[in-house]
């Protein structure tokens, strides 16, 4: 009897414009969403620099995973972001730069950025109005109400409403 | 088209606790309160018009 071969999903969720500028060049790539696969779990572990544990997070069937790459470049992983959707809003689980896009000699500035308004596009999407929450360290809560237009909702949980995710919405993706 | 700059020396990272029950209602609290205060604002007011005889 013939085995069938199993059909895998990988399909362009979003496609984002100029969105992630290499910090020595100046330049800016067009970049695009997709769904992490099983195969890119070889690229994102923590032997390779990665924090998060994020072959966990793809077994978790409560959650999506996205990752973003450069156009004509979908190999290279350049950030994660997992979510889930809840009744109301979008629940940003966790998001990560790959290695080479932290610290001071980061390669590509605005990988968390796309990936941000991509769940606010996702959010939009479901019917939620943008709405989307998360947690955040005390050091970062600054940045992300001045950056990203978040509000605190007591202690580090933190949401971004309508107003603002329409901004990173029209900032990041073509119409 | 732009994007977000990460200022110098941060990074965006989020590690978000896990979603308690508790969490999803004070989210959604938020939610509730935020709407209830646009859809009020959204709202014309009254304009009282003299007439004039």
């Amino acid at each position: 009897m013939k085995t069938q071969k199993p059909i895998e999903l990988d399909f362009i969720v979003d496609r984002l414009t100029n969105s992630i500028q290499n910090t020595i060049s100046g330049d800016s790539f067009e970049t695009e969403v997709h769904r992490l696969r099983l195969i890119d779990l070889k690229q994102v572990t923590k032997k390779n620099g990665w924090n998060f544990n994020w072959k966990e997070e793809l077994a978790d069937n409560k959650k999506e995973v996205f990752k973003l790459t450069i156009t004509n470049n979908s190999d290279i992983v350049q950030g994660l972001l997992s979510l889930s959707i809840e009744s109301d809003h979008v629940y940003m689980h966790l998001l990560e730069n790959a290695p080479f896009n932290i610290g001071n000699k980061k390669l590509y500035e605005g990988v968390a950025g796309n990936l941000v308004a991509h769940a606010c596009k996702v959010s939009f999407q479901q019917g939620f109005d943008g709405f989307i929450a998360f947690t955040t360290k005390t050091k970062l809560i600054e940045h992300y109400q001045n950056k990203l237009g978040a509000y605190t909702l007591g202690g580090h949980r933190m949401i971004i409403p309508t107003e603002a995710a329409q901004v990173l919405v029209d900032k990041y993706f073509k119409s | 088209m732009g994007h977000i700059r990460e200022p110098k020396g941060v990074d965006f990272f989020i590690k978000s606790e896990p979603l308690t029950e508790n969490a999803r209602k004070e989210i959604s609290e938020f939610i509730r309160e935020y709407k209830n205060k646009l859809a009020l604002k959204s709202i014309p007011k009254k304009v009282h018009i003299k007439k004039s005889v």
